[in-house]
């Protein structure tokens, strides 16, 4: 029973990050790899905001998350958006480089150690029982509700609200999209300032668990390969590929070897790539544009 | 219907890779509550001008270098496509023109109009004029007929709010009594809505038919205008746009190639 | 590289050896002249410091050549470089430990060692371009990572291998003038073959697959062929490269070779411009070289100190933005600042080339 909990927990943290490589991409073709990173600095805000609102755990959280959409906004307005219409390869590099940036500057700020905003915010993870005998702990189970919570908003504003279906129209024909009004450049920081505001709640719900060190942003790029597994173009594919990862890695660390965990999703991922690319609900034709 | 001039193009010239000069000097004018043809084969530089009026030649490389586009005295020549769509221009694609993967409404939903136009016709209207989409309201729109898509993205620009549409090549692909269909659609709606359209076409009939006013281009120049009625009387357009022969009197090489040109237009 | 047009006045080709020719004109000729002879001349100029600094650059122009054939001119991208350099330096390493083997089994048998991965990392080329390629190889990185990971902590090595200098009759090779001599050969060897491989019917085949990969296989050219050519031979090389640090260094460790390994390499190819030998050379000087010279720089600033604990992150941070600023503003790298440079000084008074065909 604890190894499912695991695994639902572990699906959740993957799902709630791909969600943010598969907004990005959905839109713009564009494969964030500084997402890791900016799940990172979200991290670190909450740090900030608890130190500066200590008392009040709900308006730290508040504000961390309106910084990271800012944050999400400017990163398009002053870099992305300069790499519109260039190579996608060249905008990819340009995440890249951006993330070995921000990882730099966020040591800088704040230093490499391992900080806990969770005690900062004086609030406490005890484990909660759960029937069949599992034990999850109070934020992984925040962790769990969240993606649910996030998941349930994206796709009902994808599907059902205006700006989601332009956001949808934006990413089939930018061209089109152009001709009837749509400021792509908005659509495409709304994407931008949304994936970050995703991440930067896995970052700090990941701080509040378990605290904030080196490690997130490699977590970050393990949840890459649940997005891709599942179609970097499908939100589905993202919570379906979260599980088939997450599910692959407890496994294989419970009865094979602990060591494997970073090297797993990888695996998953050369093994998605070897059968079939375009991922399990992905688009078959997103394999040629490249 | 007003004389007012809408649009007005003023020897325009484009040039594709800085180095193919496809519009050479084409001047043209759109009256308010007009609908204006602009004729031609292939290669005369019809799609360009339109694509240099609605803000779509960065795509293929290719700048107005030279002559004005003016929209209700403003210039609006090298501007991006969503700007000139906002500004008051939409345009009806000849080649993808509709989001394949999206629902009829959901196409519908997509087009934005700045809120100061947003009055007036919307989605109700376009069901109106197009009582087929109505039914195909919740189909995917890549598994449309022909000439159901080309309804959806005519309705589509309409939902921009424009004061000028544009139309590429409508027939292209279509059965003609389909084209007779969309061509009396375009009329309605511009008794209804007062719209201003240009409409580039292959088959000069089906255009003639419905504008007040043509231009013919060849080879990126316009050669002839006029209107519609004097257009159609014309002996070179019936003999080489309309497939009729001009009575029985043989004519030689040279004075076949020749165009008996009338006025020519200052701007 | 070759040229339809030789860049000066009054050399006319005759024949084909005239057009594949390196050298084409007597200034070319000059300056590679001067160039040798400050090379040869350096290393009785230079401190032990700056002569660290030009071997590894030697080294890393190894590696950066290696990127530039595969992802610069066979258009294969590549984000799994440092998997091939720690596959050569792990195959010294335990060749060097576990058998004693000398550099002179160690050194071809990393290269193998090399050609094969190269093999495996090139397969999922066959199916996939651009972005999902980086990706499948960006993933076979994190597997060679892990491997050398394993190996390390089974093995006990959980420092880091200790390798002894290579021997060449008993005698190890400690000298650091002679392990410049020995890594400025193989640079140039390197960047000789890679000249040589892209004067030839490879180098026209990986040029065709980069520009139109259908229009090539039209041509009758086997895709599938070249490409995993270029794997092969880019992490060969690459895998020597990998070999020779672990015996520059005298230790490997799975650590030395992480993912931002591979993105330094891969900021090398942009940074020098893409599809140039020489950009490869110039972005292996540039990135080699600018920790060193932002720690020169901070060393100037008043409260040094105070930096000297968080140079690392500076280092990173600078890195990033270089290769930003790049990205946006430089995207045909430091080549094309010398072309413009070059054109500038061709064409004067004139401002641009003319355009064929134009009206």
């Amino acid at each position: 029973m604890q190894l499912v909990i695991n695994i639902v927990v572990l699906a959740a943290i993957y799902a709630l990050i791909a969600c943010g490589y598969v907004l990005i991409y959905r839109v713009s073709r564009v494969l964030n790899l500084a997402h890791g990173e900016l799940m990172m600095l979200g991290a670190y805000l909450l740090l900030t905001t608890a130190t500066s609102f200590s008392r009040n755990a709900f308006v730290a959280i508040t504000a961390a998350i309106v910084l990271s959409l800012v944050v999400g906004i400017l990163v398009y307005v002053l870099l992305m958006r300069k790499m519109v219409g260039e190579m996608v390869l060249a905008a990819v590099l340009a995440t890249v480089a951006l993330g070995i940036l921000l990882r730099g500057l966020m040591v800088l700020v704040w230093s490499a150690q391992q900080q806990y905003p969770g005690q900062a915010l004086g609030l406490t993870n005890p484990a909660l029982a759960l029937p069949g005998g599992g034990r999850i702990s109070t934020f992984a189970a925040a962790i769990v509700t969240a993606t649910a919570a996030v998941y349930g908003g994206l796709f009902l504003f994808l599907q059902f609200g205006r700006w989601g279906v332009r956001m949808r129209a934006v990413g089939q024909n930018p061209l089109l999209a152009a001709q009837r009004g749509i400021n792509l450049h908005a659509v495409y920081a709304l994407a931008w300032g949304l994936s970050t505001l995703t991440g930067s709640v896995a970052g700090m719900l990941i701080a509040l668990d378990s605290g904030l060190t080196d490690s997130m942003a490699v977590i970050g790029l393990k949840a890459f390969p649940a997005a891709l597994v599942g179609g970097l173009d499908s939100l589905l594919g993202a919570l379906a590929g979260a599980l088939i990862v997450g599910a692959a890695e407890v496994l294989s660390i419970q009865y094979i070897d602990p060591l494997l965990s970073d090297v797993v999703p990888f695996l998953v991922l050369i093994a998605a790539l070897v059968m079939r690319p375009w991922g399990l609900f992905g688009t078959r034709e997103e394999l040629d544009r490249v | 219907m007003s004389h007012q001039v809408l649009l007005r193009v003023d020897k325009l010239e484009v040039v594709y890779h800085r180095t193919i000069t496809a519009v050479q000097g084409i001047s043209l004018e759109a009256k308010a509550g007009q609908i204006v043809a602009i004729l031609g084969t292939n290669g005369a530089g019809k799609s360009t001008t339109l694509r240099a009026l609605s803000g779509f030649l960065g795509i293929d490389d290719a700048r107005v270098t030279d002559g004005t586009v003016t929209l209700n005295g403003r210039r609006i020549e090298n501007r991006p496509p969503d700007e000139i769509t906002r500004l008051g221009i939409a345009l009806v694609p000849e080649r993808d023109k509709v989001f394949p993967n999206l629902t009829v409404a959901e196409n519908l939903a997509t087009p934005f109009a700045p809120s100061a136009r947003r009055r007036g016709a919307g989605e109700d209207f376009v069901y109106h004029a197009f009582p087929q989409l109505a039914d195909l309201r919740h189909g995917t729109a890549g598994l449309l007929s022909g000439g159901e898509r080309q309804m959806l993205a005519i309705g589509s620009a309409l939902l921009c709010r424009p004061q000028l549409l544009l139309v590429d090549e409508l027939s292209l692909g279509l059965a003609p009594a389909v084209v007779d269909d969309l061509m009396e659609r375009l009329v309605q709606i511009r008794r209804e809505l007062g719209i201003t359209m240009i409409v580039v076409e292959q088959n000069a009939a089906a255009a003639l038919d419905v504008a007040d006013y043509g231009y013919v281009l060849e080879n990126g120049r316009c050669v002839l205008d006029g209107d519609s009625a004097r257009l159609r009387a014309h002996g070179d357009i019936q003999e080489f746009y309309l497939g009729q022969a001009q009575g029985n009197e043989r004519r030689s090489y040279r004075t076949v190639k020749q165009y008996r040109r009338s006025r020519r237009w200052y701007g | 590289m070759f040229r339809s047009t030789p860049r000066a006045s009054g050399y006319f080709r005759t024949g084909y050896a005239q057009d594949l020719a390196l050298i084409q004109t007597r200034s070319e000729a000059a300056a590679l002249t001067a160039f040798t002879l400050t090379l040869a001349a350096y290393p009785f100029l230079a401190t032990a410091f700056y002569l660290d600094l030009a071997c590894q650059v030697f080294l890393a122009a190894i590696g950066a050549l290696s990127l530039m054939l595969l992802t610069g001119y066979a258009g294969q991208v590549s984000l799994g470089h440092a998997g091939l350099l720690a596959a050569g330096a792990f195959t010294a390493g335990i060749l060097f430990r576990e058998f004693n083997a000398p550099f002179w089994v160690t050194l071809p048998a990393a290269a193998t060692i090399g050609a094969g991965l190269g093999v495996i990392f090139g397969l999922p080329s066959l199916r996939l371009r651009g972005l999902y390629l980086a990706v499948s190889t960006l993933a076979l990185y994190f597997v060679v990572a892990y491997l050398g990971g394993e190996y390390e902590s089974t093995r006990g090595f959980s420092t880091g291998i200790m390798i002894d200098a290579p021997k060449i009759g008993g005698i190890g090779l400690k000298n650091p003038r002679a392990w410049y001599f020995v890594l400025l050969a193989a640079a140039a060897l390197t960047f000789l073959l890679c000249a040589n491989l892209l004067r030839s019917r490879t180098g026209r085949a990986w040029g065709a697959i980069r520009a139109r990969e259908t229009v090539a296989e039209a041509l009758g050219i086997s895709i599938a062929g070249y490409k995993l050519l270029a794997f092969v031979i880019s992490s060969a090389m690459a895998a020597f490269a990998g070999a020779l640090f672990a015996y520059y260094r005298g230790f490997v460790s799975v650590e030395a070779f992480s993912l931002f390994l591979s993105i330094q390499y891969v900021a090398m190819i942009i940074v020098g411009g893409m599809g140039s030998l020489l950009g490869a050379l110039l972005g292996a000087v540039f990135v080699t070289l600018l920790p060193y010279a932002i720690e020169a720089a901070l060393m100037k600033l008043p409260h040094a100190q105070s930096y000297a604990g968080s140079l690392f992150a500076i280092d990173y941070s600078a890195f990033g933005l270089v290769m930003i600023g790049f990205l946006v503003f430089e995207p045909l790298g430091l080549v094309g600042v010398w072309r413009r440079l070059q054109n500038y000084f061709l064409l004067w008074p004139f401002k641009y080339r003319p355009t064929t065909g134009a009206r």
